[in-house]
Formats: structure tokens, C-alpha cells, sequence
């Protein structure tokens, strides 16, 4: 791709979501959302094979309907109400379709069947565009709507964590395993939002840590599947000691930054008197965690059955610059004692 | 004036549901017109002539020759119009679901004036909404300047969708 | 809920259900996605018109414009998955499901 045309994209996608942060009008954010979408689509098919020109062309449906529908509600709305302004939309029904929109654009759980095939389709790169910048334009709108009634927003966000667990339990794709792990860490972040945003926030942001080094990290070793997982420690020793790290601060274990936020919002949903979908919410979480397990699994802990000069694959020196995985994963492995200073950045 | 609002709405839907029923595409084009000009009829109808002018134009010229040149490359020998059973049982199931919701909605309902835009007003020079488009050259103007960054990007979208024949791409014909 | 409110509302959905339930071709999938943007063009030129703001009549001339984009870009998709998949079938996009 010639560098002008990469440079007005990726302008385009810096655009389309600044324009949704910074608009209090429906109908700037629906431009702005529109112009994300657009911009992404000659990213997906970079290499135009097959794959990626289905991959995209999933991705567009999926997209303009979600976006056409919101722009639905916002008109709804203003025929209900007489008003534009974003944190006004509060009659119940145009509210409830505005985030099933909202939630067809991230992908949450009733409507997510898009994003695992999608991401399937991509390269690494664009899929974690996909699944970090992608995600923040609608859930500024997201956060900003306000439903009297919590149950939409738990109904979705308990859903996404199931099926963010079962999808990804017999998968040897990554990519579709990070998809549905993407699933899963929106659906606790949508859980927790009626109740305490500012938590939400949290969860959003050590999302986006761990999403970025897990993807940085596989884009240094070059797989997508679970079998070629095995032979990275031939190709950088050091990641594969701390991708476990990353895989197991994304299913939420306790001295690494990603319990964090499941500690925050299960504390949170229990004193809301919740306490059966917090049970729910954490034993459904094991599903994601079984499939983290058994990558880690793959990466450190076998062996292919041959002699390692056969196992060694052929490469070049990684010209990668490592500085940002390097941050990344710091955080993502040792942020958990920080956790007062985190709560008061965060809860303002 | 009312009744024939009434009549216009009704083609509004019915239009829709010729389109939605899964008929060929070009048969769905055609339902696609029929929404657009019924369409045009219920904005002259509420006062918007202008809004309406540019719909008859804008969409009709321009974005239906394209769907009408593009439909060429879903022929087919055997197309399926509004009288084939799949399309036919589709579409009674469609207006079945509208008067469902009709008679659901209708203790909602309350009537309205068409008059809407300008109706009262005897004294405006303009017209509203040619008042309303004028606005986007002056208080609006980055608004246009954002469409018409937009129109840039999908010309570059299209540009790098529809290449690849230099580029390696795997392709069937 | 005015008579017109409702006929565009039942229109979107229309339009909705169309492109969610039963799609044969890439292209009638497309025109069903202009059927949504055309409700909602006469959507946003009614509400303009019938609240009497005159600063809300730019808005539906934005979306033709964005309608239009979109519906170039979706042309541009139809291109590249006829060369890629060998014709407009929504079935024959079936690559990537495993």
C-alpha cells in the first residue's frame, strides 16, 4: 500500500474516533463511528487473498447495519423526545436499541458471531487494531448512555462471558481464541458498567495492556495456531517465559495484573446484593481460563518429537521494535500492587 | 391532502417490504425506486421540497444507475420475482407483521398536522429546509468539510478494495 | 407515534429484517442496506421538517452523502469477493467458520 494512502487511513481512523469522543451530538458520533469503519477496510485487505476479502466484507455488514441502527434510535429518540444530546437518550425503548447497536458494534455476546470470523481472517496486526482502537469509539457512546433499567447491560455482559468461555474451549486457531477472549474481558466491562463506570474504565484499560502484548507478542513469533505455538522458544527464548505470564494476567490469576479488575467488579457486583451472577460470572470465567492454560501449555511445557536442529525453524533476525511489548508487558505481569494508586487514578 | 399522505406512507412501507422479501436483485432495485419516489412524495407532502428535489436527483441519478449496472453481474437465467412462492409467502408474511404492528401501536396513536415546515410561517423569505442546507456553508462548514473528507476516503477505499490484479491476488476469474 | 414515525419505523425494520433473515446475493443484501439508509434519510428530513428546526435540514443531505460512501464501498466488496470467490453468493463466504 502506497505510504499516502496508509498515512490518510490511519488519519481517518484517528479522525472517526476522536470525532465520537468529542461529539455530544448522535448524530457527529454515527459520522465519526462511520468513518472508523470506512477507514479500517482497506487495512483488512492489505494482502488481498480469499480470506481477508471475507473477512472484510463480514466485517462491513456487520458494521453498517449495527451503525445504520443506531443512527435509527438517535432519530427515534429525538421523534420521542425532541433532543440530539448524547447522555439524553432515556426513553426505554430507543436506550435498549441503542445498545444492542452499540453492542453489535463490539461485538457482545448475543450478537458477536461476527468477530471470531472476522479476526480469523486477518493478519495479526489488523486484528489488534480490530480488538483495541476499534472497540473505543462506540464504548465512549456505551459509557455515556445511562438506562434506568441495569438488566439489558447485565443480560449482554453475563452472556459475553459465557460464550467469550465456551466459544474459545475447542479452538486451535489464536486468532479466533484472542477474538473470543475479546468477547469475554467486554463482557465483564459491560457487567459492571450500570453499576460503577469508573470500574468499566479499568477494565478497559488493563484490557487493552494485555490485549496489546499478547498480540505483539505473537506477532514476533509469527503463529496463529496452537501447534506452531510450540516451537517459539527456538525463535525468542525470553517471550516464552513471559507469554504464560501475559496468557494467565488475561484469565485473571491473582498476583498478576488481569485479577485486578475481576477482584474490583466481583466485590462490586456483591455488594449490589448480585451475588448469584457474580458466582456465575467468575465460574464462566474458568472456561476462559482452561483455553489460556492450554496455550501456555503448548508454549512452555512441550516438545515436538524430534531432534532440535529439525525443530528449529529457518528465520531472519526480528526487526521488530520491542520497546512497546517491553512496557506492555510490565505492566500487564506487575501492576497488581499498585492497585490503590490505580483505583484513585481511575475512580477521579 | 391527508389521505393521500396516508396513501404515500402505505407505498413507503409496502416499497420495503418488495425490497426485503429477497427477490432478484434487479427486482429489488426496482422496489428500491419505488421507495425513493413514494418517498419524494411524502417530503413534498410535509412541506421539504427541496430535501425531495434532492432525493429524486441525487439518489435515483446517481446511486441506482449504479445498483442497475452492478445488478448485470448477479444475472441470472431463472430470476426471481414478486410471483415466485418463496418471495410471495416472504412478503405476505412481512405485510402480516406491519398490521400486527400497526394494530399494537394504534392506541399510541395520535394525529398530526402535515404542515409541519413553514406552515405557519407566512413572512420567511426562504423556505426551511433550502434555509437549512444554505446553513451548511456557513455555521455548518465543517460539517461539509468532513463529507467531503469522507467522499476522499472511500474513493481510496474503493481504489485499494478493487485492485490486485499486480499484486499477487488469488483470484477465480 | 405519528402515522409517519411509524411508516419509517416499519420500514427500517423491514429493511433490517431483509438483511439479517435471507439473503441469497451480495447485491440484493446491498440494497437492502440502502433501503435502511433511504428510511433513514426520510427519518432525519422528517424530523427537520416537523419540528421546524432549520438547523437540523443539513443532516439528511450528510447522510446521502455517508449512504453514498457506503454503498461505494460495498460495491467495491462485491468486486473483490466476485474475483475472490468466483460470484455474489452470501453462501459461498464460507471460508473462515471452523
Amino acid at each position: 500500500m502506497a505510504p499516502f494512502v496508509y498515512s490518510t487511513l490511519i488519519i481517518s481512523l484517528g479522525l472517526g474516533t476522536a470525532m465520537t469522543f468529542a461529539s455530544t451530538h448522535w448524530y457527529l458520533a454515527w459520522m465519526g463511528i462511520e468513518i472508523n469503519t470506512l477507514a479500517i477496510i482497506p487495512l483488512m485487505t492489505q494482502n488481498h487473498n480469499p480470506r481477508a476479502i471475507e473477512a472484510t466484507t463480514k466485517y462491513f455488514f456487520a458494521q453498517a447495519t449495527a451503525s445504520a441502527t443506531l443512527l435509527f434510535a438517535a432519530v427515534s429518540n429525538a421523534f420521542l423526545t425532541g433532543g440530539w444530546d448524547i447522555l439524553q437518550i432515556n426513553h426505554p425503548l430507543t436506550s435498549t436499541l441503542t445498545t444492542l447497536a452499540l453492542a453489535m458494534k463490539i461485538g457482545l455476546a448475543p450478537l458477536h458471531s461476527w468477530m471470531p470470523e472476522v479476526m480469523q481472517g486477518l493478519s495479526l496486526l489488523t486484528g489488534l487494531i480490530l480488538s483495541t482502537w476499534q472497540k473505543l469509539a462506540p464504548f465512549c457512546l456505551i459509557y455515556q448512555i445511562q438506562p434506568d433499567n441495569p438488566n439489558v447491560f447485565i443480560t449482554l455482559g453475563l452472556l459475553s462471558v459465557i460464550v467469550g468461555g465456551w466459544g474459545g474451549f475447542n479452538q486451535v486457531q489464536l486468532r479466533k481464541i484472542l477474538a473470543y477472549s475479546s468477547i469475554a474481558h467486554l463482557g465483564w466491562m459491560i457487567l459492571i458498567l450500570p453499576f460503577s463506570p469508573p470500574l468499566t474504565l479499568l477494565t478497559l484499560f488493563t484490557y487493552l495492556m494485555m490485549t496489546f502484548s499478547l498480540f505483539s507478542s505473537f506477532m514476533l513469533v509469527r503463529t496463529t495456531h496452537i501447534n506452531s505455538l510450540s516451537i517459539s522458544w527456538a525463535k525468542i527464548p525470553t517471550l516464552t517465559a513471559s507469554v504464560p505470564l501475559i496468557l494467565l494476567s488475561l484469565g485473571g490469576l491473582p498476583p498478576l495484573t488481569g485479577f485486578l479488575p475481576k477482584w474490583l467488579i466481583l466485590q462490586e457486583l456483591t455488594k449490589q446484593d448480585l451475588a448469584p451472577i457474580a458466582t456465575l460470572a467468575a465460574l464462566s470465567s474458568l472456561f476462559s481460563l482452561y483455553f489460556y492454560l492450554r496455550l501456555s501449555y503448548t508454549m512452555t511445557l512441550t516438545m515436538p518429537p524430534n531432534n532440535p536442529a529439525g525443530t528449529l525453524p529457518w528465520r531472519l533476525n526480528p526487526q521488530h521494535n520491542t520497546l512497546p511489548l517491553a512496557l506492555t508487558t510490565t505492566t500487564t505481569i506487575f501492576l497488581l500492587p499498585a492497585t490503590p494508586t490505580i483505583l484513585a487514578l481511575f475512580t477521579f | 391532502m391527508s389521505y393521500l399522505m396516508y396513501i404515500l406512507l402505505f407505498g413507503l412501507v409496502l416499497g420495503l417490504v418488495a425490497v426485503a422479501s429477497n427477490p432478484s436483485p434487479y427486482f429489488a432495485a426496482l422496489g428500491l425506486v419505488v421507495v425513493a419516489g413514494v418517498g419524494c412524495g411524502v417530503l413534498v407532502g410535509s412541506g421539504g421540497c427541496f430535501l425531495s428535489l434532492i432525493l429524486f436527483l441525487i439518489y435515483l441519478g446517481g446511486m441506482l444507475v449504479v445498483f442497475a449496472y452492478s445488478a448485470a453481474m448477479a444475472a441470472e437465467p431463472f430470476p426471481e420475482g414478486w410471483g415466485s412462492w418463496p418471495t410471495l409467502r416472504l412478503m405476505v408474511g412481512y405485510v402480516a407483521g406491519v398490521g400486527v404492528a400497526w394494530g399494537l401501536m394504534g392506541k399510541f396513536w395520535y394525529e398530526e398536522d402535515w404542515l409541519g415546515f413553514d406552515g405557519v410561517v407566512e413572512l420567511s423569505v426562504l423556505r426551511g429546509d433550502v434555509g437549512g442546507v444554505s446553513l451548511m456553508y456557513s455555521s455548518g462548514g465543517w460539517l461539509l468539510i468532513g463529507g467531503g473528507w469522507v467522499l476522499l476516503l472511500t474513493l481510496f477505499v474503493v481504489l485499494e478494495l478493487t485492485r490486485g490484479l499486480s499484486r499477487g491476488a488469488l483470484r477465480a476469474v | 407515534m405519528t402515522p409517519a414515525h411509524f411508516a419509517f419505523s416499519s420500514a427500517f425494520m423491514l429493511g433490517l429484517a431483509g438483511l439479517a433473515f435471507h439473503r441469497t446475493h451480495f447485491l440484493s443484501a446491498l440494497l437492502c442496506l440502502e433501503g435502511l439508509m433511504l428510511s433513514l434519510f426520510i427519518a432525519l428530513s422528517l424530523w427537520a421538517l416537523q419540528f421546524d428546526t432549520m438547523n437540523s435540514a443539513a443532516l439528511p443531505m450528510i447522510l446521502l452523502a455517508f449512504s453514498a460512501c457506503e454503498a461505494g464501498a460495498g460495491l467495491a466488496l462485491l468486486v473483490a469477493t466476485t474475483r475472490t470467490h468466483s460470484n455474489n453468493r452470501l453462501q459461498n463466504l464460507s471460508l473462515l467458520q471452523c
